[in-house]
């Protein structure tokens, strides 16, 4: 049950304004997806262990917040586009797990019919316009959707997710640059978890901070920490209504941190156990929970019915797919090109 | 509750893995995210992590043999319950060993490495030796003619396919531009055109057809009731089928006989062409007095027939005095044809291909061995029923050929 | 399959290849607002070849909008602009720089219909001017075509007419996939009968531009105009020989090239582009595989490009690509003495 907020007692410290401005309703979405993205990755990862994933996959367990804080404040129409470590992004912008895991298990109805796999997942309808196994392979793309929106004359905005690595391929630079001068409606979000595969952010790029090339292409820049949800919420939200509103792009870099290694083939050779172990402690989701208590925005047993139904909702969606059928191999050609 | 160990994929396009080394005890307290046991996949060494906290125990043990994806390694005791006996070992014997699989895979790769050139060097023939070009090949089975007598005129002695029609007296089809050929009969083309045009104009010719089953005939030929040999060659259904059309021409002379004026000579033997191209001229080559003979007989003599005509050097009065002639394109994937008669003779029958066809039996479709032959008769001599009731007769003897020897 | 000897009817007025492609583009950018044109100079400049040439004066900078050098990054965005309703027209300046483009164009452009399961769509339009003959040397002159026509999930035409290249640029517009369109630099000034009305030219349909028995010549783009060429010239030396143009790369219509061969019993390839794993490679193991090998009475020939990037020198870059001579040559060895 939440407890109002002016039922405050006076030993409680106020609200600091991410958070303030931020609805009980809002919260609860928030947390949400935040639990059902921690909960399918942890499964998405056990299955995996039990050999019922093919190839390999690209876990976002810990960056969490950056992923539902820059999508909180979309609307169903806006479009997202993802990196290959996007599970998280497609959650949160309202996908099925059942159907991602059908995808992963690689299901005829899954949501690119088995085809894609967990890099190349997409819900073309709910906005999600792919996660892309090319890093930087969506920011090109994400210019086309842009001019599409104003040729249109739509309200919509275009967010386009990709990491620290990508923010040296050429991709980004071009991207970033055509943005600007065609002042396009997009929001570009960095999630920087410091490490491309095996290489340390600070040997790989010539300035400290990815927001510090947003001058460079005539933007604003902002960086915020990643596993804060309100103070991502609190930086995404002018950068959307910007977007809207004709202003223009803005790339918006979430500090975070990844607990899993790159891949499943990754061994962590590149980073030690007290720096995996330092940022486990700061892990969003119990960040959150705890702040939320102590300002009596919700009671424990809330946050925890929260996470209890994330949990069956992963559980059904992994029986889900488990049941449904696999491809047909007659049908291998299917879907080269359109009619 | 116990929580499983398993044994992880680490790793894409990974099975199974081994154990290499135990980091802890049976009996020892464990903490979720602690190294347990080192695994090694066919790329490399990696730790594994406890998945709970509590007490571990029945670990599996170390043998060097791979353990698949999934198997449960090893259980944690949530409650602390230090030697309960578990599961585990009950699962564990159930643990299928892949090592013989892959092995044997590994094998059979390197025995199907051997290269196809041995196959190919099985079926190497003469004529794969000679150089000729597809269409000259094809143009060559057409036309009956053998690659090994052909001079090339393409590269290096390449056959093509107009130094295969030039070998068979034939116009090439594949010379290139130049006016129209006229190519003059030779002396068979002559009679040939002579003989049958006079036919068409003077004998009323009317055709009766019947589809008839080949099987009792084929099996029948299989079974020969001697070893063949070149002195005793296996007849072939062509052969069999003149051996039996001559019993049954026996009982119908009508379709054995000759208009002479306003007469009909009903010939006292019955003698049977039988109807051959080679190198794309007709040759009909008569098989005598066919009833008096064993079918063993009629093969020798066809075979003898047969290579005189190859070797051309055939004799005039092998192809004369015949009474009936069959004439057989099936191996031409022909399904049915009408012939022209063969004059003096009253008759021709014409034999398409046997192919497994749907028939009713005993009110059920089956597939039989099924081919139409079709009975050209001179009408100035045979009326229908005549020709029908040899036809009839003619399938009874096929389609129960007993006796054939 | 009945194969067309495509004649425009007379009376038909005549405009250059390069005009043609502008009076294609016009008419589409009326038809259908989707429809936009982008790409390095384009606009105000008019295109590097002349190509857009007023467009821009007529639709103005939201239709024909000039880019920043970003080949990778506007491939892209077409990329982006078709999954979300757009029908985007990418002028790349010259074929050559697509190798900046790959990345957009192979792993996102022609892979996305099947990796979504069928779920978006991606049509686009890439034009691509190439060949050499120009002086432009070896980084401004390749065909690079094949490269393409080996992905699937992209399509890939050589209109080497006015005529086709109007007519499969509508139908490119038209069609739901990526496709991309090589044009051709020295063919933009050659002109031809250009119907006036917005037609289209069938994607994977290839061209009998003459009927022969000797021998089928095939070739696409510029190699087609100089098979013509040369088969006029063979035709006084009584070899009468029939010319397909290809038109399309992929998909390509085998079944025309193979009824030329079963009719004609000898085959000889033309490209433009490297000789050595080409189109005339594939072609040449298409027609083996199929029912007209049986019709063969000589190997099948092929005329490509010289295993050597374009050398700037005039006498040396004619020399590294087939010409009319070539061609003529090559035909009356296949014919006369069944060489390849």
């Amino acid at each position: 049950m939440a407890i109002a907020p002016g039922s405050r007692t006076a030993a409680q410290a106020p609200e600091r304004p991410e958070l303030a401005a931020l609805g009980d309703d809002a919260l609860r979405v928030a947390l949400s997806r935040m639990q059902l993205i921690r909960k399918f990755e942890e499964a998405a990862e056990a299955s995996y262990m039990r050999g019922l994933i093919h190839g390999t996959m690209h876990l976002s367990i810990g960056q969490e917040a950056s992923a539902v804080g820059s999508t909180l404040e979309l609307a169903r129409d806006d479009y997202i586009l993802s990196t290959h470590r996007g599970h998280g992004h497609c959650i949160a912008k309202g996908a099925d797990p059942a159907r991602m895991f059908a995808e992963f298990f690689g299901k005829e109805n899954g949501y690119c019919r088995g085809r894609g796999g967990s890099m190349h997942i997409a819900d073309v309808e709910g906005g999600n316009l792919g996660a892309n196994g090319i890093v930087a392979g969506g920011l090109p793309i994400a210019v086309g959707v842009g001019m599409s929106i104003k040729a249109q004359k739509q309200h919509r905005v275009c967010m386009v997710f990709f990491g620290d690595g990508a923010a040296n391929e050429g991709a980004f630079h071009e991207s970033l640059n055509m943005a600007s001068i065609w002042r396009l409606p997009i929001v570009f979000v960095c999630e920087n978890n410091k490490y491309g595969m095996s290489m340390d952010i600070a040997r790989a790029m010539a300035v400290a901070n990815v927001a510090d090339r947003a001058p460079a292409y005539a933007m604003p820049g902002v960086a915020v920490d990643g596993n804060d949800l309100p103070a991502v919420v609190a930086a995404a939200r002018p950068a959307i209504e910007r977007a809207r509103q004709g202003g223009g792009p803005t790339l918006l870099e979430c500090k975070t941190y990844r607990l899993r290694g790159h891949s499943k083939s990754d061994r962590n050779l590149y980073r030690s156990k007290e720096e995996i172990e330092a940022w486990r402690d700061k892990d969003a989701i119990r960040r959150l929970e705890r702040e939320l208590v102590a300002h009596g925005r919700f009671a424990e047993d809330e946050l925890l019915a929260i996470e209890q139904a994330a949990q069956k909702t992963i559980d059904d969606a992994v029986d889900f797919a488990k049941a449904s059928p696999d491809p047909d191999p007659a049908q291998l050609a299917r879907d080269v090109y359109a009619d | 509750m116990p929580i499983e160990v398993i044994l992880p994929k680490v790793d894409m396009d990974m099975d199974d893995g081994i154990i290499t080394e135990w980091k802890v005890a049976p009996g020892d307290r464990v903490r979720q995210g602690q190294i347990l046991f080192d695994i090694e996949t066919n790329k490399s060494v990696m730790e594994v992590e406890s998945p709970g906290t509590g007490v571990i125990r029945d670990l599996a043990p170390i043998t060097g043999e791979p353990i698949a994806v999934g198997t449960v390694v090893g259980w944690i005791d949530a409650d602390a319950e230090v030697g309960a006996s578990s599961p585990a070992a009950a699962e564990r014997a159930k643990t299928p060993s892949s090592s013989a699989t892959k092995e044997d895979a590994v094998g059979h790769a390197a025995t199907s490495a051997t290269p196809a050139a041995s196959v190919e060097a099985a079926t190497v023939s003469p004529s794969d030796s000679i150089r000729a070009t597809p269409l000259a090949r094809r143009a060559a089975r057409m036309l009956d003619v053998n690659l090994a007598g052909v001079t090339g005129s393409g590269p290096a002695g390449r056959i093509v396919e107009k130094d295969v029609a030039a070998h068979a007296g034939r116009a090439p089809k594949s010379a290139v531009a130049g006016a129209d050929r006229l190519v003059p009969f030779n002396p068979v083309r002559r009679i040939v055109a002579q003989r049958l045009a006079e036919s068409a104009r003077s004998a009323p010719h009317f055709f009766v057809s019947a589809q008839i089953d080949m099987g009792a005939l084929q099996a029948a030929l299989r079974h020969p009731g001697a070893p063949q040999s070149p002195e005793r060659p296996r007849p072939s259904i062509t052969v069999a089928l003149a051996y039996l059309a001559g019993r049954v021409l026996a009982l119908h002379p009508l379709l054995n006989a000759s208009i002479e004026g306003d007469a009909v000579r009903l010939h006292a033997r019955v003698n049977i062409g039988v109807a051959i191209d080679d190198q794309g001229d007709l040759f009909v080559p008569v098989l005598r007095d066919v009833p008096t003979h064993t079918l063993d007989d009629l093969a020798r003599e066809f075979a003898r027939l047969r290579a005189a005509v190859r070797a051309r050097d055939i004799v005039p009065d092998d192809m004369r005095g015949g009474t009936f002639t069959i004439s057989n394109l099936g191996m031409y994937g022909v399904d049915a044809f009408t012939a022209i008669i063969n004059p003096p003779e009253s008759a021709i029958l014409a034999i398409g291909r046997t192919a497994d066809t749907p028939v009713g039996r005993d009110g059920q479709v089956v597939l039989r061995p099924m081919a139409t032959f079709t009975l050209s008769s001179d009408h100035r001599i045979v009326d229908g029923v005549t020709a029908a009731r040899f036809v009839a007769d003619l399938r009874e003897a096929i389609e129960h050929p007993e006796g054939l020897s | 399959m009945p194969t067309e000897l495509v004649v425009p009817e007379a009376g038909t007025r005549e405009l250059s290849y390069a005009e043609a492609i502008r009076e294609g583009l016009a008419q589409a950018m009326q038809a259908d607002e989707r429809v936009f044109l982008f790409g390095e100079d384009v606009g105000v400049y008019g295109g590097a070849f002349g190509v857009s040439g007023d467009l821009f004066h007529k639709f103005g900078p939201e239709r024909v909008i000039d880019t920043p050098i970003s080949e990778l990054g506007i491939a892209g965005a077409a990329v982006g602009a078709a999954i979300t309703g757009m029908k985007p027209v990418l002028e790349l300046q010259f074929s050559d720089f697509v190798t900046l483009a790959m990345e957009q164009i192979v792993n996102q452009a022609a892979k996305i219909h099947f990796m979504f399961g069928g779920k978006a769509t991606v049509p686009m339009v890439v034009r691509l001017p190439g060949g050499s003959g120009t002086g432009a040397a070896a980084q401004h002159s390749q065909s690079l075509e094949a490269w393409f026509a080996h992905v699937p999930g992209l399509k890939v035409v050589q209109p080497s007419t006015p005529h086709d290249a109007k007519g499969l640029l509508l139908a490119a517009i038209d069609d739901p996939n990526p496709v991309l369109i090589f044009e051709h630099k020295l063919l933009y000034k050659t002109r031809g009968p250009v119907p006036e009305e917005a037609y289209r030219v069938p994607i994977g349909k290839a061209a009998v531009r003459r009927p022969g028995r000797d021998l089928t010549i095939v070739g696409s783009s510029i190699m087609a105009i100089r098979a013509a060429a040369a088969a006029a010239r063979l035709a006084t030396e009584d070899i009468d020989a029939e010319v397909i143009d290809l038109r399309s790369l992929r998909p390509i219509d085998l079944s025309t090239i193979a009824t030329s061969v079963r009719k004609t019993h000898r085959l000889l390839i033309v490209y433009e582009g490297v000789k050595i794993m080409g189109i005339g490679a594939e072609i040449s193991a298409m027609i083996a595989e199929s029912d007209a090998f049986d019709f063969l009475d000589a190997p099948i020939a092929r005329l490509g490009g010289a295993d050597v990037p374009l050398p700037y020198n005039p006498v040396l870059e004619k020399a590294a690509v087939p010409q009319e001579d070539d061609i003529v040559a090559a035909a009356r060895r296949l014919v006369r003495e069944g060489r390849a």
